[in-house]
Formats: structure tokens, C-alpha cells, sequence
């Protein structure tokens, strides 16, 4: 306490409100200036929305107005693209399990493989599907064998990283108990791990199913096969009451699909 | 040397055989992995795919990846490599853009969706009205918005394609956001409503400050997965990198193509493990995980 | 028999587990080691099965050198070794029969280990394990659904399916009430009575430790301050492993 302070009963010295943090300053000046930006260098504008709402109207009304019997009309693309899901839905989660495997510290002894396989897999993941869907459909043709192996490499990226977190997350007592007993890695995996992440296993799997049935629009708009390749034909074709019926039906697929997910998850866990 | 060696023969020093629990039956097991088969096996058959075609991976793949492999390591500094990767860069920082200005729009209109969807701040009926409307934009993918509603009215061009982001993101974001809310601590709450504050001020300050970071993180993770979706939708010509890898890939330029897969790597990269850092400071000890994201779907299709 | 020659064990913190720790445990014996948490008991255990390396100095067992063994070694080494741990370390989501099974692994080819397709000899020998530990009936239930008594007595049938010539415990009865305790203690020793299966178990409630330590050892900082007959462990020689008073904590019967 100084002595020259003046002596104050009523009131103590209020400390002062600290300045708010540099970095945080700092990250929102950055943050604003880089959606100005952003905004400029898009031309973004909004105005659009008020002056040609009337001539977007027109196909918004096409879109109110869906041709139901279309949706049977292409009834082979449905079954294609729940069959293109399948198949790539199960060789990419198991082959994603193995990735996870591989890509998760505690089952992976090396410290350089996981790290490879990290990097490996984050970079699988970094390109997104519609990538996937060109490149094969360059090497095979267009068609649904592209859009198969477009999803499978997109899948492995997904549900390894999901697994791999949850092995990170395991109880490491029965690791232990397994190391103590002279197991071998692969027996280690199947034996001290698998048990743990199973029902979390099961229910990536049935979400990585539904992704893939969402991922049907872009998979066929790129030439990857499915129902998807109807849209691109009638969205061509400016025949937006077809492809408003297929989007409608679409909806409702992923919304069974969501919810025999959702039973089928119950009784895992 | 140990008696444990003789251990394996029956009779043990402890007691008689004891009889053996039969094995539970493995007939359930068996049956649903044969199920699981004939799914399988009947989805290789109906998905129409010319499986003989696979060889063209290994073929045509290496020539291809080669080719690739030639553009990246061009001098990327003489023509006509330099304006490739300029070309690229651009159409990927493009692709950034929409995804960033796409973001902020969603999350804008998704704060007043997020309270208007939790339980613990509107009435039942507000709730459930809200929370069918953000699952019906959760439902649909952002290419049919920006089909429909946004190519007719913006054009073709990059802003059509950050609406329909800005659009998508509300519905995940909205629900994240209500969600986030539902799990606060409910003492402040009650204090802030004790010492008589009016509602708006308890939702300001009892509700939004306990969310606030892990709402802004719930943004960020969403900018990252909206960067993957601007690709997309390029394809129907909503700018960014995908409309330059549709081109390149419609004119197998498969030099040009090495370099934009690069720059799309590298920059998505680059974003992800930015935006990470940011959202593991804010949420402090990095409690989100991937998981937690997970019902939003990863590619945001 | 297990020998440890000037053994010390430092941590990659700098830690040290062991000091210049020397010790003999010829073949059968039922060895008790006491001392404080931190002493080094549970390092002891965990360096004579490699889970800990050694830094310095050589420890064998059954003239298998630990100390500096090949990952190969070790795990050949591992498999005659049983453990028990405090926390039981069953995988809790999978039958009892899988959980015992996993002491085989060693022996059991990878493929079939995936798979899952145990033999019928190998099924025969988790029985036997259990008979031992007189659950054979648990055998199908999921480990999730036993008392804690009946999981370590799980534990203890995984580690005789190795078919271990030493078995080691890291307080193995800690997680258990009183009279449970007293029971897994008993089946301990009757395994080290029939089977002639070297123990080494880690306690810290001394009169558990009288009871059915044929040999005691008392650990302080790392190293042996005591080795005698359970006889000769009373009191005073206990308050000079701890270090201080007893308390009621320090009694099994009378912490209850």
C-alpha cells in the first residue's frame, strides 16, 4: 500500500477491466476481413434474390408440381443405387476397419506406421467424393462401377477415422492382459479391442450405408451410375417436375433408411 | 521344471470332471452372416456394374497416375505449368470462399432456429415445428438446393452455390446449436432469472455464453465439411474447383489434373488442420470429437 | 525360479521403480510382497514379465533371460507367465469361455484366432481353468454379467490356460469385499499347492500377507528392506517397511 494514496474509505481501487485478448482481437479482424474478402472476390449479392425471384418462380413452380409415376418409371435406377451402395458401403467399411486398425496407437505397435497411416488417411479424406467419381470414371467408363469404387476409397477414409477413434478410446486393461499373455497383434486386435468397439463399429457402418444413399445424387450427376444419373438427364432436359418427383422420393428413402437404422442400432447396443 | 506340466491330462489334482456347460448354438450367428452374404452377393448382381472393367484400374491407372505424376513435377514456375497452378489455386481459393461466406449465412440464420429448437427455452409445439424443418433441410442434399431454387434465380456461378451452402448448413448447424443449448447448466439460468432479468437478457447471457464456444466450434467443422461440398457442386456449375476438375476431367488434361488434385490436397489440408487448431483452443482440451459431427453427413452431399 | 542380479528400473520420467533390487524365487514358493503404493512392488512384477524393461543389471526366468530379450523372446517368455491384475482386465462385452481362450493366444495360429474357431482341446483346457476356479458353469455367460469375485476368479482361469509355470499378481484382491478376498487369496494358494506354480503376489493388507505368504518381502523406495517367513513378519517389521504407525487400513479384517 503507497502512502501517498489518498486515503478513500468508501470505495477500494476497482481493477480495470482487462483489454480483451490480443489473439482474440486479432483472430476476429482476420476473420472479418477475410469474409470482405471472400465476398468481394465472389461477387456476392443478394440483390438477385429480390429482382429475379419472378423468373425463378417459373421453375420453382415446376418444382411444386412433381410427376409422381416418373418416380416408378426409373425403378432399375432405384435398385441400382441401393445395390451400389451395399456393395460399396461393405467393402469400405471393411476394409476401413483394418485401416483403423492400423491408424489407432494402441493396436498399432509401430509409432511410425500409425503416423504413416494417419497421414495416408487424411489425405484420402481431403479430396471430396465428386473426385473420387471422376477419376474412376475416367479409368473404367461411366456406369456404376465407378461409382462403386468412387465410394469405397470415400468410405474407407470415413469409417476408418470414426473406428480409429474409438480404439484410441478403448479400455486399455484387457490390452494389457494381453500382453502379459504373450499375445501377437493381430489375436490382440481381434480379441482385446474388437469386443469393445463392436456396437460402435455396427452403428458406423449402417451410417455410412446412408451416406452413400445420399451421396446417389452426386455419384450420378458425375457419371458414377444410380439414380442420380436420372437427375442429371432430366435436370438437362429441363424437365424439373421428373426431377422433383425423384428428389421427393429420394427424401423419403433416406428417411426409411434413417429409421431402420435407427431400430437396428437399438438392438446393438 | 514344474508340476504345471502335466496339466493339459483331464483328471486334475482338484476335484472330479465337473460337467460342461453346452455351447450356446451358433445357428443364429451363421444365419445372419449367410443373410448378409446373399445381400451382398445379390447387390453385386443388381448394381448393373461391368465388374470385367475393374482392370482399367491397374492399366490405364499407372499410365494415368504417371501422367499426373509428370504435371506436379514440372517446374511449376515456366509456362505453361505456372499458370496451371495459378489457375487452380484460384479456382480452390474460390471454392474456400464459398464455403466461408456459405458458412457464416448458415450460421447467422441458424441461431435463431438453435433457440427456437430447444427444448429448455421454447414451448413444445415451436419445438417440434422446428425441429421437422430442420430435419427436412438435413434430408436434402445441397446440390438439389442449388438446383432448384438457387441456379434458376442466382445464375450459374459461385453465389448460387454459396447460398445453397448457407441453406444446408442451417439445418445441422440449428440442430447442433438447440442441442448445445439443451446440455447447459441450468444454475446460472436460474440465478440470472432470481435477480429478475427479462427473458432476452437470461437467453444473451445465461444461455448463448455457455454455448458460445462450442457453437463456434460446431461452425468451423462445418466450414471444413462445406469446403468438400463446394467441390460438388461445382459440377452443375456453381464455380469453384470442382467446375475446373469437371472440365479437366471432360478433356482428360490428366497433367492439369495432377496439379489441381494437388492444390485441392494440399489447401484442404491446410484448412483442416487450421481450423482444428482454432476449434481445439476454443473448446479447451479439444472435447469435440469427429463423433459428435457424425450424424452430419461428412460429405455434406 | 525367477532371479533378479543387482536389477534397477528407472522411468523415462527419471523416476526409479527398482534399486539394485537382488532376489531368488526358487521353484513353488508363494511370495508376498509388501510396501507402501509407490514402493515398487507393482514394478517388480511388471519388470519379471517384461512389461517394464529393465535398465540395468539381469533378471532370468527359468533361465530365460528377460532382461534384453528380442520381442519374440518376450512374447515366448510372456506365455509361461500368468498375470492377474487389480482391475481384472476382462474384455467385459464377450463370453467367459473367449476371455480364458485369450491366455492360449500365444499358441493358437492367427487365422484361427480371427476367426474365432477355437479346438475342441482348447475349449477343453478353458474348462479345466475354470474347474480350478470352480465356475465351469459361467463358461457362455458374458463376462459383464459376474460379480466381481467371479471376474477375478475369470482372470485367474485366463492366466492358468497359459499353463504358466509363474503366476503373477498385481494386487489382485483390492477391487474385492473382505470375505471375497479371502476366498480369490484361497484359490491362489491352492493353484500354488496343486499345481506347484510360482506366485508372486503384490498386497498391501499385512495380515493377508502373514497368512499366505510362505515368504514375505517388504519393498521401501525401490528396494528390498525386508525378506523373511510370513512368521517373522509382525508389526514392527511392518512399521518398518511403511515407514510409519499401522492403521486399521493396513488389516483386511478390521478396515472393513
Amino acid at each position: 500500500m503507497s502512502v501517498e494514496a489518498p486515503p478513500r474509505a468508501a470505495a477500494t481501487d476497482r481493477p480495470r477491466k482487462p483489454a480483451p485478448s490480443p489473439v482474440v482481437i486479432g483472430g476476429l479482424v482476420v476473420a472479418a476481413a477475410f469474409t470482405w474478402w471472400a465476398g468481394h472476390s465472389l461477387g456476392f449479392s443478394l440483390r438477385p434474390l429480390v429482382e429475379n425471384w419472378s423468373n425463378g418462380w417459373v421453375v420453382i413452380e415446376q418444382f411444386l408440381s412433381p410427376n409422381w409415376p416418373f418416380i416408378w418409371r426409373v425403378w432399375d435406377a432405384w435398385v441400382e443405387t441401393i445395390a451400389i451402395s451395399i456393395v460399396a458401403s461393405a467393402v469400405g467399411v471393411s476394409l476401413g476397419l483394418l485401416f483403423a486398425f492400423l491408424a489407432s496407437r494402441v493396436t498399432n505397435r509401430s509409432a511410425w506406421g500409425f503416423r504413416a497411416t494417419r497421414w495416408f488417411l487424411s489425405v484420402l479424406r481431403s479430396l471430396p467424393d465428386i473426385a473420387y467419381v471422376l477419376i474412376f470414371v475416367a479409368l473404367v467408363g461411366v456406369g456404376s462401377l465407378a461409382g462403386i469404387l468412387a465410394l469405397i476409397l470415400f468410405n474407407i477414409g470415413i469409417a476408418a477415422k470414426l473406428t480409429s477413434e474409438t480404439i484410441d478410446a478403448v479400455d486399455t486393461g484387457p490390452l494389457e492382459a494381453a500382453d502379459a499373455s504373450g499375445a501377437g497383434t493381430a489375436a490382440r486386435a481381434r480379441w482385446a479391442v474388437m469386443p469393445q468397439i463392436l456396437p460402435n463399429y455396427l452403428s458406423y457402418c449402417l451410417y455410412i450405408f446412408e451416406l452413400n444413399i445420399r451421396a446417389s445424387v452426386v455419384i450420378g450427376i458425375a457419371g458414377g451410375g444410380g439414380i442420380g444419373s436420372v437427375i442429371n438427364v432430366q435436370f438437362s432436359r429441363f424437365e424439373y417436375e421428373n426431377v422433383a418427383a425423384i428428389v421427393v422420393a429420394l427424401f423419403v428413402v433416406v428417411l426409411l433408411i434413417d429409421q431402420l437404422s435407427q431400430y437396428l442400432r437399438r438392438r446393438f447396443v | 521344471m514344474s508340476a504345471a506340466t502335466n496339466r493339459t491330462q483331464p483328471a486334475t489334482a482338484s476335484a472330479v470332471t465337473t460337467p460342461r456347460p453346452s455351447e450356446p448354438s451358433k445357428t443364429k450367428a451363421t444365419l445372419t452372416w449367410l443373410a448378409l452374404l446373399v445381400i451382398f452377393g445379390g447387390a453385386v448382381w443388381l448394381s448393373n456394374a461391368r465388374w470385367s472393367e475393374i482392370t482399367g484400374v491397374f492399366t490405364d491407372g499407372w499410365r494415368y497416375f504417371q501422367l499426373m505424376l509428370d504435371g506436379v513435377l514440372e517446374n511449376p514456375f515456366a509456362e505453361p505449368w505456372s499458370g496451371y497452378w495459378t489457375l487452380a489455386l484460384e479456382k480452390m481459393m474460390e471454392s474456400v470462399y464459398m464455403a466461408w461466406v456459405g458458412t457464416l449465412i448458415g450460421a447467422i440464420v441458424s441461431i435463431p432456429f438453435g433457440f427456437l429448437a430447444a427444448r429448455n427455452v421454447s414451448g413444445r409445439v415451436t419445438v417440434q415445428v422446428t425441429r421437422g424443418f430442420l430435419n427436412l433441410i438435413r434430408a436434402v442434399p445441397e446440390l438439389v438446393f442449388a438446383i432448384i431454387i438457387m441456379l434458376p434465380i442466382f445464375g450459374f456461378g459461385p453465389v448460387a452455390g454459396t447460398v445453397a451452402l448457407g441453406v444446408g448448413a442451417v439445418g445441422t448447424l440449428g440442430k447442433l446449436t438447440a442441442e448445445a443449448l439443451e446440455g447447459i447448466d441450468t444454475g446460472p439460468v436460474e440465478a440470472a432469472r432470481a435477480a429478475g432479468a427479462r427473458k432476452l437478457a437470461v437467453l444473451r447471457w445465461a444461455y448463448w455464453s455457455q454455448v458460445l464456444p462450442e457453437v463456434v466450434a460446431f461452425w468451423l467443422y462445418r466450414f471444413e465439411i462445406n469446403i468438400r461440398a463446394s467441390a460438388v457442386l461445382g459440377i452443375i456449375g456453381a464455380g469453384g474447383i470442382g467446375q475446373l476438375l469437371g472440365q479437366l476431367f471432360g478433356r482428360r488434361e490428366w497433367e492439369q489434373i495432377g496439379i489441381a488434385l494437388v492444390v485441392v490436397i494440399a489447401v484442404t489440408l491446410l484448412v483442416d488442420a487450421l481450423s482444428g487448431a482454432i476449434r481445439h483452443r476454443i473448446i479447451s482440451g479439444g472435447a469435440v470429437k469427429e463423433s459428435t459431427f457424425k450424424e452430419d453427413a461428412v460429405s455434406a452431399v | 525360479m525367477i532371479e533378479l542380479k543387482d536389477v534397477t528400473v528407472r522411468y523415462p520420467n527419471g523416476v526409479i521403480g527398482l534399486d539394485g533390487v537382488d532376489l531368488q524365487i526358487p521353484d513353488g514358493q508363494f511370495v508376498v510382497v509388501v510396501g507402501l503404493s509407490g514402493a515398487g512392488k507393482s514394478t517388480l512384477i511388471r519388470t519379471i514379465n517384461g512389461l517394464v524393461p529393465v535398465t540395468s543389471g539381469t533378471l532370468t526366468v527359468d533361465d530365460m533371460e528377460v532382461s534384453g530379450a528380442s520381442k519374440r523372446e518376450l512374447r515366448a517368455i510372456r506365455s509361461k507367465i500368468g498375470m492377474i491384475f487389480q482391475s481384472f482386465n476382462l474384455v467385459k462385452r464377450t463370453s467367459v469361455m473367449n476371455n480364458v481362450i485369450m491366455g492360449q493366444l500365444h499358441d493358437i495360429p492367427w487365422w484361427r484366432s480371427l476367426l474365432g474357431l477355437w479346438s475342441k482341446e482348447e475349449k477343453e483346457r478353458g474348462f479345466q481353468s475354470l474347474e480350478r476356479v470352480g465356475i465351469v458353469e459361467k463358461a457362455w455367460t458374458r463376462a459383464s454379467e459376474l460379480s466381481g469375485g467371479q471376474q477375478q476368479r475369470v482372470a485367474i482361469a485366463r492366466a492358468l490356460a497359459q499353463d504358466p509355470t509363474v503366476m503373477l499378481a498385481d494386487e489382485p484382491v483390492a477391487s474385492l469385499d473382505p470375505p471375497t478376498a479371502q476366498m480369490v487369496m484361497k484359490d491362489l494358494q491352492r493353484i500354488n499347492r496343486d499345481l506347484g506354480i510360482t506366485t508372486v503376489v503384490n498386497l498391501h493388507f499385512l495380515d493377508l500377507a502373514r497368512a499366505f505368504g510362505d515368504r514375505v518381502i517388504g519393498m521401501r523406495d525401490g528396494k528390498v528392506v525386508f525378506d523373511g517367513t510370513g512368521a517373522e513378519a509382525d508389526d514392527a517389521v511392518f512399521e518398518r517397511i511403511y515407514g510409519r504407525s499401522l492403521t486399521a487400513d493396513d488389516t483386511l479384517t478390521e478396515s472393513a
